[in-house]
């Protein structure tokens, strides 16, 4: 076998003739990255890539951002939360919404952002939109290290944390005809890949973990097709990325947190799917307890999206009531939603 | 989700835990996730946190990452 | 002036107004149609007219690189630029809010005194007023210009001139203006200066070398890939740019990929999109690197005769290959981290 190049992958992906397969990338920021890249033109239609659950704006329930509208719309209390959360919707507004109603919000970087927002102004609460995976959890975990350590009382998190080998065992358990997965790179830095050893070997698909750029997304795309029908894992990300994960991060996550059942947008309460702070640190929480209620808009069908049952194009709000500019699902707010992505792609 | 880019520690304040890293001229005072971690490493940043200290990179990396492939496709 | 910080009684147009227009305004800009002080400017001219006007708010109103002042002008002058005029006169409204220091203030116009001679262009009209406090410690400012120019006879530039084969040229690096004022804005230190500039000096060496300008737009708020978009969709073709052609300064780049932006949705305001005739592609590349603010030019696409494209498209080769549709920005291009 003569060796690999980028162009030997290049045409041997674009020519591919056997069995249909369907790829599903986990990862929000694989899903901005593919199309940043213009992965899916370098594809034959033989092989189909699907957007899943991991964009944790898109899989946010309306209940947890009601209940952020309403703690910006407090007297004496303020959210900080990351970008593009800003513009989800809940069941009446968004944190956007919000603000322009003379609600405190702030757009940070970094959870560490508020700790200083929150130490310069001591009569006021700061709560973080705490949203995330299993990279951003450790990050919530320094920030109550730290606020600990410094003294700082005014800060909460409200939060809707998220793992992912349950949602994908959800998703494989459901039915969905998935025929390998480009495993989250940044997930599995921080969390490591053994859970997905034993996912591929229950479901017989391969796992591929991956970087983020574009060869390197194509080099698992090839891996994945070249090894179809086997349940096991790779890891294509090995700078980065370790078996076990980064041991000190898993350390403070559980140092802090514990698993719980979580409320996905459109799927409902999955058992164990998502991370809560332990009762030792309740005063840290600015009451994330029940927020499982989702009001979706009439028709919306994000959940048969996220779970690549249907294209966003067979979504009877796709393009006519749902737009990047008037997004009623979360798949059209962010720019990680398949629905904003095949949006702009439309036609082609 | 995750979007964690690499840059270079120059400035570290285990006290604080904190570590100031440089993205081409853009600096920002990081929490630390990790504590092994000195002046002149290569890191990633999430969300203003240091989660991974960077393993040295291969002079090709295209070529490391084609190898790589080719073992992972072997049965 | 006597006082430090702006109060209501500075928009009361009595005496305390007058203070003001001496002490600051008329310091710094006098021509002789300005300084007749009359109800309205007359000034000379005739033939085709261009006219615009655009409102500046910017959080803060002093970043890296520049100044609310100096934005005010260059947006306005770039704006009678891109549609083939030369610009001529321009009138200066602002609306203070009370509390503002008031050597801000002098600051601001002194900075937009010295980008219009720069510009070349006259502030023949002003006005001030001022309102309550918002809440802003330091005060606030909204500055309203509108713009003249006159575009010479036989020249006609505008979407509709766009063919297929014109060739793409940016005039320099993508982004440094948003980076700057959204590093600002983030508290994420960086050496990021904006790149607000007057772009006459590189319009006027275009026509000048006799290069057939089609088109030519100013990368501002919603940057390249909204303005190529417009390009796209006013003129029914498809163009296509070459991402690896794109320049961008590696601490930009850095910038974005921290907070998940694209370089290719990040506003300028010192940078024009120029679409032009694919004889003079060497002529307008020279023309337009050997002008101030123009050294950095690049061809960075062309506007497609291929088959099977649906028209009306911008997409954009990427360096692995693949093709990618580009749409406007929407929204406000949040940065995007977890």
């Amino acid at each position: 076998m003569s060796a690999l190049t980028l162009e030997r992958i290049r045409e041997e992906l674009a020519s591919y003739d056997g069995a249909p397969l369907r790829i599903m990338e986990v990862c929000g920021t694989h899903t901005a990255s593919i199309v940043k890249n213009g992965i899916p033109s370098l594809l034959s239609d033989k092989i189909r890539l699907i957007s899943g659950p991991g964009c944790p704006v898109c899989v946010t329930v309306t209940a947890y951002i009601d209940r952020l509208t309403e703690l910006a719309l407090t007297e004496g209390t303020a959210v900080c939360a990351f970008g593009d959360l800003l513009r989800v919707r809940g069941s009446s507004m968004s944190l956007a919404d919000a603000k322009a109603r003379g609600g405190r919000v702030h757009m940070v970087y970094s959870p560490a952002q508020m700790l200083d927002l929150a130490e310069a102004d001591p009569q006021r609460t700061y709560v973080f939109a705490a949203v995330g995976f299993e990279t951003t959890i450790p990050v919530y975990a320094i920030l109550i290290q730290e606020a600990e350590r410094r003294g700082i009382r005014n800060v909460k998190l409200l939060t809707s944390l998220k793992t992912m080998p349950q949602v994908i065992g959800w998703l494989m358990d459901s039915g969905a005809k998935i025929d390998g997965f480009i495993a989250p790179g940044h997930v599995c830095a921080v969390a490591g890949y053994e859970d997905y050893i034993t996912a591929a070997a229950k479901y017989g698909v391969p796992f591929v973990v991956s970087g983020f750029e574009g060869p390197q997304l194509l080099a698992t795309i090839y891996a994945l097709v070249k090894m179809q029908g086997r349940g096991e894992v790779r890891n294509l990300y090995p700078g980065v990325v370790e078996k076990e994960g980064s041991p000190e991060s898993r350390q403070l996550t559980a140092e802090f947190f514990e698993p719980c059942d979580a409320a996905w947008r459109g799927m409902g309460i999955i058992p164990g799917s998502g991370m809560r702070l332990k009762d030792e640190f309740a005063q840290y929480d600015a009451g994330s307890e029940g927020l499982t209620e989702d009001r979706m808009a009439t028709g919306c069908q994000c959940a048969h999206v996220l779970t690549g049952e249907i294209t966003p194009e067979q979504c009877p709000l796709f393009g006519k009531v749902c737009t990047p500019q008037d997004p009623h699902g979360a798949c059209m707010v962010s720019q990680e939603g398949s629905c904003f992505n095949h949006f702009v792609a439309r036609g082609i | 989700m995750c979007v964690a880019y690499p840059g270079t520690v120059i400035a570290v304040r285990p006290a604080e835990h904190k570590a100031t890293v440089d993205f081409s001229g853009t600096t920002v005072d990081a929490l630390t996730g990790v504590s092994d971690i000195k002046e002149g490493d290569r890191v990633l940043v999430h969300a203003g946190c240091v989660i991974r200290v960077l393993q040295e990179q291969e002079a090709d990396e295209l070529t490391e990452l084609f190898k790589e492939l080719e073992e992972a496709i072997r049965s | 002036m006597t006082e430090s910080f702006i109060k209501m009684a500075h928009g009361s147009g009595g005496q305390s107004t007058s203070e003001l227009i001496a002490g600051i305004f008329a310091k710094y800009f006098h021509n002789e149609y300005l300084d007749a002080m009359g109800d309205a400017a007359v000034v000379p001219g005739s033939g085709r007219i261009a006219m615009t006007t655009d409102s500046f708010v910017v959080t803060p109103y002093f970043y890296p690189g520049g100044d609310i002042g100096r934005l005010c002008i260059c947006g306005t002058v770039n704006d009678l630029l891109m549609s083939g005029a030369v610009p001529k006169y321009l009138t200066f409204g602002c609306i203070l809010e009370e509390g503002m220091p008031t050597d801000a203030l002098e600051k601001i116009v002194q900075s937009a005194a010295q980008t219009a001679a720069e510009a070349g262009i006259q502030i023949v009209a002003g006005d001030t007023k001022v309102i309550e406090n918002s809440g802003h410690p330091e005060g606030g400012i909204i500055i309203n210009t509108a713009g003249v120019g006159f575009v010479p006879e036989g020249r006609s530039v505008g979407a509709d001139q766009i063919r297929e084969g014109d060739a793409v040229i940016i005039s320099g690096t993508l982004g440094e203006h948003h980076a700057a004022i959204l590093g600002k804005r983030m508290g994420l230190e960086n050496t990021i200066q904006s790149d607000n500039a007057p772009l006459g000096e590189m319009t006027s060496a275009l026509f000048a070398a006799g290069v057939r300008v089609r088109a030519m737009r100013d990368v501002t708020r919603g940057g390249l890939g909204t303005v190529m978009h417009e390009f796209a969709s006013e003129s029914g073709k498809t163009i296509i740019l070459e991402e690896k052609a794109l320049p961008v300064r590696r601490d930009v780049r850095d910038f974005c990929g921290i907070l998940g932006l694209d370089p290719l949705y990040m506003g300028n305001e010192g940078k024009m999109a120029v679409v032009v005739d694919p004889a003079d592609t060497e002529k307008a590349l020279e023309a337009i690197r050997g002008s101030r603010y123009g050294q950095d030019a690049a061809v960075i696409g062309e506007v497609a005769a291929a088959e099977n494209m649906p028209e009306g498209r911008l997409l954009l080769r990427t360096p692995v290959g693949g093709l990618r549709v580009l749409g406007p920005l929407y929204g406000e291009g949040l940065p995007r981290i977890c």
